[in-house]
């Protein structure tokens, strides 16, 4: 069986296949409706200081807009600086805390690699499925075999699964050991750090079992489909549809604060 | 049944702002940076993070996913009340949004917060409800007559009609601490620089209203702005000058936000006027001032604004003056503690804020605490004579040039 497994689909779980794609869409579905509501929220604010409540969907990117091209009187970052120092290597956590910088760096670099492999791997199987239906599966290059394809994504799913749970590792430390930021702590950061943390190992525990290393904990190999499934089910219900409805939206809303900011003061 | 209608409203925020609500990452370096939670004996109500964070959930029960479901969740008016309270503990000395990893612009934010609970009839907080008063009928806070700005000077100070420079003095300075405003006029004199100032014509520069979320009243802050502007162009200046951070900060970024317009002179700082002259050589020193120096940035004129340099190099070129950095300075300051209307407001916040910058200055074993802003200079005597350190000095950099270019101004009338 060509298909017997890779991200928890086989031939005996072609429902489960379907379930996924009807989970992935709802997600997403789920994701558009929270950002449209949250889209909303930010149009209550104006298009400009001091002016009346625009109440439009488009208000927000109206106003980001146009403090982007604003001169301000202090910080007039260039766009770029903002996106690659700012956004991408996070200065701003750096400067105050390179222990807090490293334990965010680390999960924001594991978390958006594991991601884009995801994806990666996702369109491969999807492609070498049409493939297979079209015919042309045969004519693919050799790489694009999921097989193969997932083979090639092992190393670095490993390294970056281990960079993630470096950083999970220190957060939760953080929360728990530190005075100062368990006294802070409340419900709503969490769940983001639950749910961070339930899906990293859900992914570390399905490929243990799937290739009987020590993550499986000796499991058996029947398990590695539904634990597969259950780590792709939380990842989509926590990493796209619960976004805009909890701590997770800063994943978008710091960069676009970074950016209408122009870094910062 | 109607659905409730929401218990607040987006009145006077920007769709960024509501947007910058949600990307707090409650990281907390504004709690450990803020000067007002700090001297209030860490009042959690007062933590920047926690204030991002009531304003949010206030906007969750109003606008979030179950208020478009099944109506808005009532918001008791007590709690309200409280928030109201806390944002106004806060001197908008812009520290937070200097640490702040999500960079959220959050002086911003509270003038945005400030100004609707002003609307909505909450704020702004105790005494700073007479600034608007104050400012209609006097023209100025201090209930001063606007005939006392300039009418004081004693007969050697030269004021032109007109000119290409413009002193504007401010409210604090000509009415409260002349001593500033003198040393101001008398510099410019000495250095042969020929100035005008605008005399009864000057306005208070609205940022009592500005920072206290008043601005809207009438539209008092944008007309006296523009009234301000006006009669600066009508005096032909193309620089205008000043002494006081307060008034500086309000020009440069309020002033054109409020009138909507550019504006049509360039705005100075007398440290960045001074520093210039000072590269030309064309200062000369006449006394040795031989004393150790700290300097506290103002909030207005550093964090605000950027400038930290200009008056380091003036206080370095007197002569005898030995500058010594407090442990905070320039972007990580400390605050004065009287900003953002908490002076009036809270007088006892804004004293224990000043109290702990007093003791900054104290550790470093300086002479003098020297600042460039009048209203900093009141505070921190205040906080001086609170912790019974009279033998530190408290002066505006300008009175230190005055004097070190050998400029009497033991005649400053009270």
């Amino acid at each position: 069986m060509s298909m017997e497994y890779f991200a928890g689909i086989s031939d005996a779980l072609r429902l489960t296949f379907v379930q996924v794609m009807i989970l992935a869409t709802l997600s997403i579905g789920i994701f558009f409706i929270g950002m449209y509501i949250n889209l909303k929220k930010w149009g209550m604010g104006s298009t400009g200081y001091g002016q009346e409540p625009s109440g439009s969907i488009l208000a927000f990117p109206k106003m980001l807009a146009y403090q982007m091209s604003e001169h301000a009187h202090v910080h007039n970052q260039s766009v770029l600086e903002t996106f690659f120092l700012d956004i991408l290597f996070q200065r701003r956590i750096l400067t105050r805390s390179p222990l807090r910088w490293f334990m965010h760096f680390t999960i924001f670099v594991g978390w958006m690699t594991l991601f884009a492999l995801s994806i990666a791997m996702f369109f491969v199987e999807m492609i070498h499925m049409i493939g297979e239906k079209a015919g042309y599966a045969h004519s693919l290059p050799e790489f694009m075999n999921p097989e193969i394809f997932r083979e090639l994504l092992s190393v670095p799913n490993d390294i970056f699964s281990y960079i993630l749970l470096t950083g999970i590792i220190i957060a939760i430390y953080r929360r728990l050991f530190l005075a100062e930021v368990r006294e802070a702590t409340i419900a709503y950061d969490s769940v983001l750090l639950i749910g961070l943390t339930i899906i990293t190992i859900s992914g570390f525990v399905a490929d243990g079992i799937r290739t009987g290393r020590f993550w499986g904990f000796d499991l058996p190999f029947e398990y590695a489909p539904p634990a597969a499934l259950f780590h792709v089910v939380i990842s989509l219900l926590f990493c796209i549809a619960y976004i805009p409805f909890s701590k997770y939206i800063h994943i978008l809303a710091i960069p676009l604060t970074l950016l209408a900011n122009k870094g910062g003061e | 049944m109607a659905k409730r209608e929401p218990s607040i409203n987006t009145e006077n925020f920007t769709a960024v702002q509501l947007m910058e609500v949600d990307s707090c990452s409650r990281c907390g370096e504004c709690v450990k940076w803020c000067p007002t939670y700090d001297a209030s004996g860490k009042d959690p109500g007062l933590a920047p993070r926690d204030k991002i964070l009531r304003w949010g959930e206030f906007m969750k029960k109003s606008y979030g996913l179950r208020a478009r479901l099944f109506g808005p969740k009532e918001i008791p008016e007590e709690e309200i009340e409280k928030f109201k309270d806390d944002l106004y503990g806060c001197t908008t000395c812009g520290m937070c949004a200097t640490v702040c990893e999500s960079a959220i612009n959050t002086v911003e934010l509270w003038e945005s917060m400030r100004a609707n609970l002003v609307k909505r009839g909450n704020g702004p907080f105790g005494k700073q409800a007479a600034f608007l008063k104050l400012l209609k009928e006097y023209k100025n806070p201090y209930m001063a007559d606007n005939k006392d700005r300039t009418n004081w000077f004693p007969e050697d100070v030269r004021i032109e009609e007109k000119a290409e420079i413009l002193y504007y003095g401010g409210c604090t300075a000509e009415l409260r601490q002349r001593k500033l405003a003198l040393a101001t006029t008398r510099v410019l004199n000495k250095l042969g620089i020929k100035f005008t100032m605008l005399g009864e014509d000057e306005i208070c520069c609205g940022s009592v209203l500005v920072r206290t979320g008043q601005y809207f009243f009438d539209d008092v802050a944008k007309k006296y702005a523009q009234k301000n502007i006006d009669n600066i162009v009508a005096k032909g200046a193309k620089i205008v000058l000043y002494a006081c951070a307060g008034c500086y900060r309000t020009s440069l970024i309020d002033w054109p936000r409020l009138t909507g317009k550019e504006l049509p002179f360039k705005v100075v700082h007398i440290a960045e006027f001074l520093q210039e002259l000072i590269e030309q050589g064309k200062i000369e020193w006449e006394k040795s001032i031989d004393k150790k120096v700290t300097y506290h940035d103002p909030c207005h004129l550093g964090r605000h604004v950027g400038v930290y340099d200009p008056p380091r190099a003036v206080i370095e070129a007197i002569p005898g003056v030995e500058l010594i950095e407090m442990d905070r300075t320039r972007e990580n300051q400390r605050c004065c503690g009287a900003g953002g209307g908490v002076k009036a407001g809270i007088p006892d916040l804004a004293l224990g804020v000043a109290k702990t910058r007093v003791e900054d200055a104290l550790a470093t074993k300086a002479d003098i605490l020297s600042s460039s802003c009048p209203f900093c200079k009141r505070n921190l005597c205040d906080g001086r004579d609170a912790i019974g350190a009279k033998e530190l000095e408290v002066e505006d950099i300008i009175v230190m040039v005055a004097e070190a270019m050998g400029i009497d101004l033991s005649d400053t009338p009270e």
